[in-house]
């Protein structure tokens, strides 16, 4: 199977969106199936393309190795002491959520295939593109390519959401790209700091990620008074692009914004992978290149990421719009993303990265329902919603479904995540903290249990309401306005009574369960059988959290040392294990310390 | 029939219904009025091989040898089917822990020798608690879907409803085959999930939908506990398998109640940290075995199928609490005042649901209420942390799981002809109109109430001995009294001191003392004349009396079980009970045979199960060879079988008194409650609003959470937000100064961002090069 190389086939995929995207544009006269219907080719086409490429990958000698795979290289910049490339490749931190967004692009297209009549060119084509930026984004190894993808994901969405969106959709589109590029700039900056920091060790001005990565460990940034806290300051300076694209709380308040306004499509995508871009660089950039500000602010942003499990999940607990209650639950689960990472521990990283692809699944599978819903119903009010169950049994498996994923019901993905995020957090906090850090470490993780707690009582609650019960009639919109055009499924879709012979049923077309079979499919595959997915990752991920688990085993001995208390934590330090405290039963028994 | 592996036939347990349920999910609809035969012929499968492996089982463990209690050789079999996940070097257990090896000399350690990796095996453990449990889960099971083929007749949701239960059946069977406890936790909140859909079986009723929700919250909120404590013994323990495993280099991993750890006496983590882990398991336990304070969703669980509440809400899944603990036996022996915990709630729970049941008028609420009641009865004998205890514990279990089925499928019987009514005061003489399902009934009452020789008397006689002997140890014969001093008790008590040695005792210790188990025993004795009472209640307000038939009986079915009305036997009675009251003595208002069936078979064992296993004493000597319960701390706690006479004349009599009482007040007439009411003055109205539970929970933790969770929603709007906009507001402010000199254009905008950031990057690269 090996007709063109990985390298070219890795580009052929990115390509593929964006030659779709001038056909769709070519196509635009011949009306809108034409339009769509070559949309879903060219998502079709990615997808197995992409699909074909993830396997190629993880049979390929670079996965086993831990190495890039399909690189390509073009020199772009090149001259004097500069060297700026046109650099792609994958690897495994980035080959999952490769797959997931070319997955993901798919079921934006197809849930989009009722909902957008307006306009239609416009919007195919820059969900198109919005693929190509998304999978462009995570092939980059290149900064200066990662920034342009990176801000490029950004256009389309804030046309997406600002002319296809909802009533208050200038509001949000303009929130949303003025709030993420202010951090983007800051992130941009940070990086160029470190490629000029580099640079001047170097002596060449290279904006390669590997090599980034390598001199920033031989030449660490300095984190100290003299050297002006430099390593922080570029550290805070990544955060402030990083934190708004999960969002960390409590930089969140696009989000929800976003959310209710943006078409379903739209919501997808953000939700399925844009803020799993802000996970990615952290991983990607935070981590190894700067492992000691890293190691510094991981307790803070462990407890952040605490915070936003908790704020989210109440804040949904109270919210009477369906769409904006995930958009919420998003930032809970984003906080344990944001906690299993900044725990530094193998098990919570590797909980974390999967738990982004778990959340990319199940969020988009409840946004793209929720559109659904509004669809047939035009309301996403709790309130004015009921009974659904007995008019779309098989949309109501599938929110059931997604939500039972979301709220980490064991044979389900979302639980594995959840799981290992606080397995490692409990270890952690058990024996890898200074003794006087411990308490806090506990009381934060077992917060975050009790945030399972509520996430299943936010979830249930709505799905209480909006599925089950007698039927409630939602108040209808006058025939002229969104109604118009459900030639497809007419009177199935809103044919209550009125239309006579139709029973109120109004289940998936085929078209929506195309768009989210492939999503139920993932949720029960991750969910039975984790470790082929757990491994592709784990040496990359190992690999870029090593500086910094280092490191904060470092500053725990540290501190260590300053605590009035003689007895030692067990701080595990994988790399050199030489340097280990022996550490007794007694001092681990003593839970009640000063 | 061709020799198969135990192994191959273990697995078959939970596959056969697993198997049975996508069959009824993939071909429900073709199969129509037929759609329970896939998850009959999974489950009647299950049942066969459960059988098969109890027999292999016993006859590995050997027959009991005599009265007099032995050592007992742990019988334990795993099968490994698939590693879950695997994590490299994931955990180096702290030195010292009983996670470390001890072997390792420092050298090791600082080689990294220790660091292990974390790997969690999908694995299927064989032992006598397992095999007891398979058989019970399946074989009720079985008996349940025979006669769900009756009841759930004509129900729009006919193939959902056997898809759901054969998952149940699945999903209970891997929760007590599982040899790791993630693999508990994961089936733990399976059997949760199925319950859910089980209560909300008829979702398009408000309070079922309702009441779904809460079971599954207030599970959550027992899980939450098993959560922690599975981190714990993961840090403690340093695996979460109960079995030994072998490493590849050929180095033995002691599981948490494998061989190696058993063995060894300090093996337990006792103090502070093992009592949190039992009291976490403990809450996990309470709330899936519905004990106080986590007991609120099992009434509200009955707006579901009644056979669903007969298989999951009494014989099996709430069972899963004692099974937890049963299994945790060694973690639990180490830590005495947890176990004292865990008979005091236990007992707590018994009297207290006993006491709400006496004033119920809803028949399966009564009987909610007994199983809480009865539960509570079990855990109170697990706290006991006796191998008596223990075996005692799942003796009740068994003696339960029949009679309450039996009861539950009764009044399910009832309320079928009944078309859906529920409530005792519209009912009476019923004998005469089903009296197949009154005679069972009546044979399940009396062995709920204890009555010798019917199942319950046994069972309860054991618990009340278990509780007896810790309260009165100087009465219970040579063996403990001998033992106080030294011999087995100092080898039975090692593990707690080895922890209090380390330096923490608990403070909970202190309230293992013989007064409080005094206090337990006659709890549990005043609990038993309660529940005498409250079944004979039901019992001669349903059965007896002149004969009283709610409207609409037969008629169309209406309240409960919607859609019932025109069933199997429309033929026969479609006309009796028009207008209702006071119906023909003559007619027969009998459910069909699929649902009689089952009500005839569970009566054997109600009735003779308790004497027949009391007498050979063969469960209680096939139990002991649970590797859990081989732990020194229990097995050398072993005494004599023997049956105590004292004992049986004290719960006999609290029975009797019980019966005579509800007898007194209900017997033959048309009593509902005015004199009880009298009796109990304003006790009435504290039993009748179940000790008002449900309130104060709204009052301290629904209400404030949920007003917490609108303060955080107006923080985040106002706030956070707040601070987002007016920061967003001053570039706007300051571009309306300098608008003149902009054309406004974005593009424009983003041009001189570049700008800015090439000219910052310019200065920087100035600084650093200098």
């Amino acid at each position: 199977m090996n007709g063109f190389s990985p390298a070219t086939h890795l580009l052929l995929v990115i390509a593929t969106p964006l030659i779709g995207a001038v056909v769709a544009w070519v196509l635009g006269g011949r009306g809108l199936s034409a339009v769509r219907q070559s949309a879903a080719m060219t998502a079709v086409i990615t997808l197995v393309n992409a699909g074909w490429l993830v396997l190629r990958y993880l049979q390929s000698p670079e996965a086993a190795a831990g190495e890039p795979y399909a690189v390509s290289s073009a020199p772009w910049l090149v001259g004097g002491i500069f060297d700026v490339r046109l650099s792609l490749g994958l690897d495994g931190l980035s080959i999952w959520l490769f797959g997931l967004s070319a997955l993901l692009s798919l079921t934006a297209v197809l849930v989009s295939w009722n909902a957008i009549r307006e306009k239609p060119v416009g919007f195919y084509v820059l969900l198109l593109l919005l693929e190509a930026a998304m999978l462009g984004v995570f092939a980059a190894r290149d900064v200066i390519l990662f920034y342009v993808f990176f801000e490029f994901t950004l256009v389309p969405l804030f046309f997406l959401i600002g002319i296809w969106g909802h009533d208050e959709r200038r509001r949000a589109a303009v929130k949303f790209f003025i709030y993420t590029l202010a951090g983007s700039v800051l992130a941009f900056l940070g990086l160029l700091t470190i490629v000029l920091w580099n640079a001047s060790h170097t002596g060449t001005v290279t904006f390669d990620i590997a090599s980034l990565t390598a001199g920033t460990a031989a030449h660490p940034l300095p984190m100290s008074r003299e050297g002006g806290w430099l390593q922080m300051i570029v550290f805070l300076a990544l955060f402030a692009g990083f934190a708004v694209k999960v969002p960390i709380v409590p930089f969140h308040t696009w989000l929800p914004l976003a959310h209710v306004e943006a078409p379903t499509g739209g919501s997808v995508d953000l939700a399925g992978v844009l803020l799993k871009i802000g996970i990615y660089g952290f991983l990607r950039f935070s981590l190894p290149m700067l492992p000691d500000a890293t190691a510094a602010a991981a307790p803070w942003l462990f407890g952040l990421g605490v915070v936003g499990i908790l704020y989210g999940a109440l804040v949904a607990l109270v919210q009477t719009d369906l769409k904006r209650l995930i958009a919420y639950s998003s930032v809970s689960h984003m906080g344990y993303i944001v906690m299993g990472l900044f725990a530094l521990e193998p098990v919570a990283v590797e909980g974390a990265n999967l738990q982004l692809i778990n959340h990319g699944l199940s969020a988009a599978g409840l946004f793209a329902l929720v559109g659904m819903i509004y669809e047939r119903f035009h309301t996403r009010s709790i309130a004015n919603l009921g009974g659904i169950a007995t008019k779309a049994p098989w949309l109501t498996v599938l929110f059931m479904l997604f939500t039972f994923s979301s709220i980490g019901l064991p044979g389900l993905n979302g639980f594995v995540g959840e799981f290992l995020i606080l397995a490692g957090s409990f270890q952690r906090a058990w024996a890898g903290v200074a003794p006087s850090l411990r308490t806090p470490y506990l009381i934060m993780a077992v917060s975050a249990v009790a945030g399972v707690v509520l996430g299943a009582w936010y979830m249930l609650w709505a799905v209480e309401r909006v599925f089950f019960g007698g039927s409630r009639e939602p108040p209808r919109q006058g025939a002229t306005g969104h109604d118009h055009g459900h030639a497809a499924h007419g009177h199935n879709t809103h044919g209550h009574d009125t239309h006579g012979g139709s029973d109120g049923r109004c289940d998936l077309e085929w078209y929506e369960i195309a768009a989210l079979a492939p999503l139920a499919v993932f949720v029960l595959w991750i969910g039975l059988t984790p470790a082929p997915f757990l491994a592709p990752p784990a040496a990359m991920l190992r690999a870029n959290t090593r500086g910094a688990t280092t490191a904060f085993a470092e500053r725990m001995r540290t501190l260590e040392d300053l605590a009035p208390s003689p007895q030692t934590a067990h701080v595990v330090d994988r790399d050199q294990p030489a340097s280990r405290e022996p550490f007794t039963l007694t001092s681990e028994l003593t839970l009640d310390r000063p | 029939m061709q020799e198969f592996s135990p192994s191959t036939l273990l697995v078959l347990v939970p596959l056969l219904p697993l198997v049975g349920a996508i069959l009824t999910v993939l071909l429900g609809r073709q199969l129509g009025a037929k759609a329970h035969l896939p998850a009959i012929a999974g489950i009647a499968g299950a049942a066969a091989v459960a059988v098969m492996l109890l027999a292999a089982t016993a006859r590995d463990v050997g027959p009991a040898h005599g009265v007099h209690a032995e050592p007992v050789r742990p019988v334990e079999m795993i099968a490994t089917l698939w590693n879950w996940a695997t994590f490299d070097s994931a955990y180096a257990p702290p030195a010292g822990s009983p996670a470390a090896d001890p072997h390792l000399t420092p050298q090791d350690l600082a080689a990294g020798k220790d660091i292990r990796s974390f790997s969690i095996p999908v694995a299927l453990r064989l032992d006598p608690l397992t095999a007891t449990m398979l058989t019970i889960i399946t074989c009720v099971g079985l008996l349940v879907a025979i006669y769900s083929t009756g009841y759930m007749h004509d129900d729009p949701g006919y193939p959902r409803f056997f898809a759901l239960v054969a998952m149940f059946v699945f999903s209970m069977s891997m929760l007590v085959a599982a040899s790791n406890f993630l693999l508990v936790y994961v089936f733990w909140e399976a059997v949760g999930a199925c319950s859910y859909l089980l209560i909300g079986f008829w979702f398009t009723k408000p309070e079922a939908a309702r009441a779904a929700k809460k079971a599954f919250l207030v599970n959550r909120v027992g899980d939450f506990g098993l959560a922690i404590a599975v981190f714990l013994l993961w840090m403690s323990y340093g695996t979460l398998d109960f079995h030994d495993t072998i490493s590849p280099d050929g180095v033995i991993m002691p599981g948490i109640f494998g061989q190696t750890r058993l063995a060894d006496a300090a093996g337990y983590v006792g103090g502070i940290l093992g009592t949190a882990i039992c009291l976490l398991l403990l809450l996990a336990a309470c709330g899936k075995s519905a004990q106080l304070p986590l007991h609120v969703w099992l009434p509200d669980a009955m707006e579901g199928p009644t056979p669903a509440s007969a298989l999951i809400h009494a014989a099996t899944m709430v069972t899963a609490g004692i099974y937890l603990i049963t299994r945790s036996a060694p973690l639990f022996a180490a830590c005495p005042g947890a176990l004292t915990i865990v008979s005091i709630v236990g007992a707590t729970t018994a009297l207290v649901a006993a006491l709400i049941g006496t004033v119920q008028n809803d028949l399966k609420r009564v009987l909610a209420y007994s199983t809480i009641s009865q539960l509570g009865y079990m855990f109170a004998s697990l706290g006991t942390g006796t191998l008596l205890g223990f075996t005692a514990a799942i003796f009740h279990l068994l003696t339960h799981a029949c009679f309450k089925a039996l009861l539950f499928l009764g009044a399910g019987s009832v309320m079928h002809s009944m078309g859906g009514v529920i409530d005792m005061r519209r009912f009476g003489g019923l004998r005469r109109v089903m009296p197949i399902t009154a005679a069972t009934f009546l044979v399940g009452s009396a062995a709920l109430a204890g009555v010798a020789p019917f199942a319950g008397f046994f069972s309860k006689d054991e618990i009340l001995a278990a509780l007896h002997a810790k309260a009165w140890p100087a009465a219970h014969g040579d063996h403990h009294a001998a033992a106080a001093a030294d011999g087995p008790f100092q080898l039975a008590r090692f593990a707690a001191e080895a922890s209090h040695s380390a330096g923490s005792a608990v403070g909970l210790d202190a309230l293992d003392r013989p007064e409080t188990w005094q206090i337990l025993f006659w709890m549990s004795l005043i609990t038993a004349g309660l529940t005498a009472f409250y079944t004979f209640r039901a019992v001669f307000m349903t059965f007896t009396g002149p004969t009283r038939v709610p409207e609409g009986a037969h008629g169309h079915g209406h309240g409960h079980d919607d859609g019932h009305g025109h069933d199997s036997h429309a033929g026969h009675a479609a006309h009796a009970g028009h207008g209702g009251h006071a119906g023909n003595a003559h007619e027969s208002y009998e459910s069909p045979w699929t649902m009689t069936l089952p009500l005839v078979i569970l009566a054997v064992p109600s009735a003779l199960v308790g004497w027949l296993l009391f007498t050979t004493n063969w469960l209680s000597h096939f139990l002991s060879a649970t590797p859990s319960l081989t732990a020194p701390a229990v097995a050398s706690t072993a005494t004599p079988h023997m049956f105590h006479m004292n004992l049986a004349i004290q719960g006999t009599l609290a029975a009797a008194i019980g019966i005579v009482i509800a007898a007194i007040g209900h017997l033959g007439r048309r009593s509902d409650g005015p004199q009880m009411e009298r009796f109990l003055g304003p006790l009435q109205t504290l039993f009748a609003n179940k000790f008002y539970f449900d309130p104060i929970y709204s009052a301290l933790v629904v209400r404030p959470l949920e007003g917490l969770a609108l303060v955080a929603a107006m923080f985040d709007r106002y706030v956070v937000d707040g601070i987002v906009d007016s920061i967003a507001g001053i570039p706007v402010a300051l571009g309306g100064i300098v608008r003149r000199s902009q054309s406004g254009l974005l593009q424009r905008y983003a041009l001189a961002g570049v700008m800015g950031v090439l000219a910052i990057v310019v200065l920087l690269a100035w600084q650093l090069r200098g």
